[in-house]
């Protein structure tokens, strides 16, 4: 099926945001203005359940709202987790050699574009982002794909990227081994950090082996450079430094036990080292090409020689897994991602306990690390005091909190959104190279030692260019992309507010407790209140409260 | 160790700063014709640019050191040498050493013959000067989290190579030399956020590559109330931190927008030097040009620009890709060059490149080669000695006196301090501020690599 087919399917269903929210589903009911009617009982306070929403999903829809009202916060979760995932499907084999789908001459317009680039998935992680049940699920899983990065910028036909995010969103609930494995052997990552066809070492070559992955996997996704203490903080020699958690020796052992696999073969044809490109299942192993020396690993751990490719893979990747570094740093890293950029070393300590052992004895269960980081003191209660805690909003998810805080018949079928990410430096699945769109070490500017890792694509140009979609996004309907079928826009509807918006302080308040979980600083309030009182028109009151509130420096932090 | 002291340094340069805000004054005049001006233009070679097949030895003995490990790319087994007979030779003004470049960096050789180009060999992350035996003895300290590309993109661009840094030699130069430039911070970067950028005491300006630059109207009869009620918001007091910064970021971006979006935006006597499509690098130098270009109406007299080119990480296929690369820099620097010229700001401009390290001499699986350590950068404009080479050329013998590993892994003779700091004399750092922008820069026996007219 062609990626353009797919999408007409999937454009068939113009999407409520009301109804498809976190915890909701079900029929689509008609816009209601005013705010969302609490639910009969409330087990979770609106502030309380807006906050978490924040965390734990795209932004707070009012149907996703209800519902998180009237469970615990452990009963939601226990909701989420049971959800299954609503994973990209559709987007199937195609030659690797753009020119055999799209020649020269005689190709469809827009060929290259739709076959070879990201353009029809991109729209889908908004789609699901939006109105995807598996809120939380997706949520982890997006943070997932900025830890264990592949890009659209060398990975680029979508069906490899989408058997990627497939495996982030599956595996997001499951056990950090399984997740870790799965990725290592995904060949879609085998391409862009070069472990698929890496050949033992060749003296007629003169080659030694790729260690592009083998750097990777230890450095980004499970133990990061240097040793760190169970609360994230690192650990010192006798002069202050950190301690390396490895050195380049450790590096070419890693290398040399990750030889020897390449793409699967295509069904009907004969399996050879170097099959052709083929980004579906996983990776294979080839003996023949395998470096059967003894390998040095962690901390002098050695994979004995003569070993096949897969149980030195295997036997690495437990390793790998073993470390004591896996559970703060990965855990650290998610509480980042999900609730607050500086957290203290004893919530990180608290989550990597939860890594360490799920409470039976298992380690790696990422649903006790989730849960961990959601419930975790630190992470509730209905407001924040503290000037650094937080985190800033990433691009992505200010378009997302918008379109799902308004409500009512906003949809979207993800192009424009598309578009705009990508100015706002978050392209989704693209970023610049492994090291994601910003460094988790970002400096805040002004502090000695806080970070701000969003803040690596806030800048003049992005902050500018945020406000003028958040002005634009609510200004009116952006109309359907003409190249692409049965494309249906993109509308913010803003009907809820507008119909209050003949009262300021009820515009005002819907729009706190909407968008700023009723922590909206009096200040802002005043601002709008003012604005919006020397605004005749009802509509206009209503954009230009929410202008000025969704593009306000205050907006741009999630606390 | 070296290690930022933040309160340090505010005080070093708060004493710095009264210095030259006299000269300063003097420079107003001369600053109203855009005489006194000068720039410097980072160009970061994003992923490692592999310098072994930027710079080759063209002399036998040389040329079969490189061969010897590197082979003949022409044969197609995923060797990366490059044929001696398609070098393209860099003949120096003065001595006799016999180098050649990439055959794609044709732009480049002619910037060379006119002596406007300079080459800096095998320079590198250092926190001090350091042999192989101290390395490998780990008896000196020696830069940390080698061969990490965000540690060492980090470390070129911040000079510290050990310890933390939370600001980049750019925006300290920035720091240093104040508010010189009207309205707008001394470091401008085309190229997004990077650590070269920040500063201790300043912030960078981060501008667009395409597109225009500024806050769109609200529109009818409501835009004005609610353009001030939007302006209130970014200088209202605000005790949130990370609010602060989004805040501060917006509030500076939006001042400078109304004096920069015409010159970004519009249409300038440089622009037909410049071909941009399919060429980012030379989208980015285009609006550098046009941002020079209009400096006596910005009052601009010491710039920094930021501009960058990625897809250096070069692990396979590196023949076709950096090929792909080099037809991207190549032109744009000339383009760049020719646009300075025809401004007659030459001798007033100088740019250089920076990139994480270089690659190993001996080639990977897969066509490529994997991450290093020193290498080989270009220092470009008319007031670079040029045609000249400058600091010592690696034995590029595997194992070899000058490889720290048996991969080819080039031990730097020469820091990025060194490095950066002869750039920051010419702009017009001070002595004193030298050793405050670059705080290693003490442990070396000299601050200057000699590649700059005065």
């Amino acid at each position: 099926m062609s990626a353009i087919r797919l999408f007409a399917q999937t454009a068939l269903f113009a999407f409520t945001l009301a109804a498809c929210g976190g915890g909701g589903g079900g029929a689509t009911p008609a816009p209601v203005p005013g705010p969302t009617p609490p639910p009969a009982v409330v087990k979770t306070s609106v502030a309380e359940a807006a906050r978490f929403l924040d965390q734990a999903s795209f932004g707070a829809s009012p149907s996703s709202l209800a519902t998180v009202q009237s469970r615990t916060l452990a009963e939601t979760l226990d909701a989420e987790f049971a959800k299954p995932a609503s994973l990209y499907s559709g987007f199937v084999f195609e030659d690797a050699n753009s020119n055999t789908l799209c020649p020269a001459t005689g190709a469809p317009a827009h060929c290259f574009r739709d076959h070879y680039t990201l353009f029809h998935l991109q729209p889908q992680f908004f789609a699901r982002a939006l109105t995807g049940d598996d809120q939380l699920r997706q949520r982890v899983a997006f943070a997932l794909s900025q830890i264990m990065v592949i890009s659209g910028t060398d990975i680029r036909q979508p069906y490899a990227m989408a058997a990627f995010q497939n495996i982030l969103a599956s595996d997001a609930f499951g056990n950090f081994r399984t997740l870790l494995g799965d990725v290592t052997l995904n060949p879609a990552m085998g391409d862009y950090l070069d472990m698929v066809n890496n050949d033992k070492p060749n003296p007629t070559r003169g080659t030694t082996p790729n260690e592009n992955y083998a750097r990777e996997i230890l450095q980004l996704f499970s133990i990061g450079l240097v040793q760190l203490n169970p609360d994230g903080t690192a650990k010192l020699d006798g002069n202050g430094q950190a301690l390396a958690s490895y050195s380049q020796d450790t590096v070419e052992g890693f290398a040399h036990a990750f030889t020897g696999w390449t793409y699967a073969a295509r069904p009907g044809a004969t399996s050879k080292w170097i099959n052709p490109r083929n980004y579906e299942g996983q990776m294979v192993p080839f003996d023949a090409h395998h470096d059967m020396v003894a390998k040095t690993l962690l901390n002098g751990t050695q994979l004995p020689a003569n070993q096949s490719a897969a149980t030195d893979l295997n036997q690495a990747l437990d390793v790998i897994f073993q470390h004591p570094n896996v559970g703060p740093f990965i855990g650290k890293q998610l509480i980042q991602f999900l609730v607050t950029s500086n957290p203290s070393p004893a919530y990180v300590a608290r989550v990597t306990a939860a890594f360490n052992d799920n409470g039976s004895g298992v380690r790696g269960d990422l649903k006790a690390v989730v849960k961990a980081i959601l419930l975790d003191d630190e992470a509730r209660g209905e407001t924040k005091a503290a000037s650094d805690y937080g985190r800033l909003r990433e691009p992505v998810m200010v378009l997302t909190a918008l379109l799902r805080g308004a409500g009512g018949s906003t949809n979207s079928d993800g192009y424009y959104l598309e578009a705009v990410a990508n100015a706002l430096a978050q392209p989704a699945y693209t970023a610049p190279s492994v090291f994601n769109f910003y460094a988790p070490s970002t400096p805040l500017p002004g502090s000695s030692s806080l970070v701000a890792p969003a803040l690596g694509i806030i800048d003049g140009t992005t902050a500018i260019a945020r406000a003028n979609v958040i002005s634009k996004l609510l200004a009116g309907a952006i109309p359907p992309d003409s190249t692409v079928t049965a494309a249906t826009g993109t509308a913010v509807d803003s009907g809820r507010f507008v119909s209050v918006a003949a009262d300021a302080t009820a515009l005002v308040a819907l729009i706190n407790s909407s968008y700023f979980h009723n922590a909206m600083s009096s200040g802002l309030q005043t601002t709008l209140t003012q604005t919006v009182n020397g605004i005749a028109d009802n509509a206009t009151r209503a954009r230009a409260a929410l202008y000025l509130a969704l593009a306000s420096p205050e907006f741009a932090v999630q606390k | 160790m070296i290690n930022l002291n933040r309160r340090t340094l505010l005080k070093t340069l708060g004493s710095g700063l009264l210095l030259q805000q006299l000269p300063g004054f003097f420079r107003l005049a001369e600053a109203a014709t855009g005489s006194d001006y000068r720039a410097l233009v980072c160009i970061f070679l994003y992923g490692g640019n592999d310098s072994n097949n930027t710079i080759i030895p063209n002399d036998s003995s040389g040329y079969g050191k490189y061969s010897a490990v590197r082979g003949d790319s022409t044969a197609g087994n995923g060797a990366l040498g490059i044929p001696r007979s398609q070098l393209l030779g860099l003949a120096p003004a003065t001595g006799s050493a016999a180098f050649g470049l990439h055959p794609d960096l044709s732009d480049l050789q002619g910037i060379w013959n006119a002596g406007q180009l300079g080459v800096v060999f095998n320079t590198g992350t250092l926190v001090q000067p350091l042999s192989k035996s101290q390395y490998l003895a780990n008896a000196a300290p020696a830069p940390a989290n080698l061969f990490s590309h965000a540690d060492q993109q980090g470390q070129w661009q911040s000079a510290v190579s050990r310890g933390v840094s939370r600001s980049g030699w750019g925006g300290r130069i920035s720091d240093a030399l104040g508010r010189v430039n009207g309205n707008l911070p001394a470091l401008l970067s085309l190229a997004g956020t990077a650590p070269f950028n920040a500063g201790e005491t300043s912030s960078p300006l981060v501008l667009p590559v395409t597109g225009s630059f500024g806050l769109a109207s609200f529109g009818g009869s409501a835009a004005n109330s609610v353009a001030a009620a939007y302006n209130s918001l970014l200088t209202s007091s605000e005790s949130q931190l990370l609010t602060v910064a989004a805040q501060g970021v917006t509030r500076e971006a939006v001042a400078a927008s109304a004096a920069l979006n015409p010159i970004l935006t519009g249409t300038s006597s440089v622009d037909a030097l410049f071909s941009t499509t399919g060429n980012p690098l030379a989208q980015q130098l285009l609006r550098v040009a046009k941002l020079i270009a209009n400096r006596s109406s910005l009052g601009s007299t010491r710039q920094v620009f930021f501009v960058s080119l990625g897809g250096f990480d070069t692990h396979t296929d590196q023949i076709n890709r950096q090929s792909s690369l080099y037809k991207q820099l190549g032109p744009a620097m000339k383009s760049f060059n020719d646009a300075m010229q025809q401004l007659g700001t030459a001798a007033q401009v100088t740019s250089f490149t920076l990139s994480d390290f270089t690659r190993t001499l001996k080639p990977a699986s897969g066509g490529g080669s994997d991450h290093a350590w020193g290498g080989h950068h270009f220092v470009m404009g008319g007031a670079v000695k040029g045609q000249q080479f400058y600091g010592a050329f690696p034995d590029l013998t595997l194992a070899g006196p000058d490889d720290v590993s048996d991969e080819g892994r080039w031990l730097p003779t020469s820091s990025v301090s060194q490095y950066g700091a002869t750039l920051a004399r010419w702009l017009g750092v001070s002595e004193g501020q030298l050793g405050t922008v670059f705080p290693g820069l003490a442990n070396f026996s000299s601050s200057n690599l000699g590649f700059m007219n005065a």
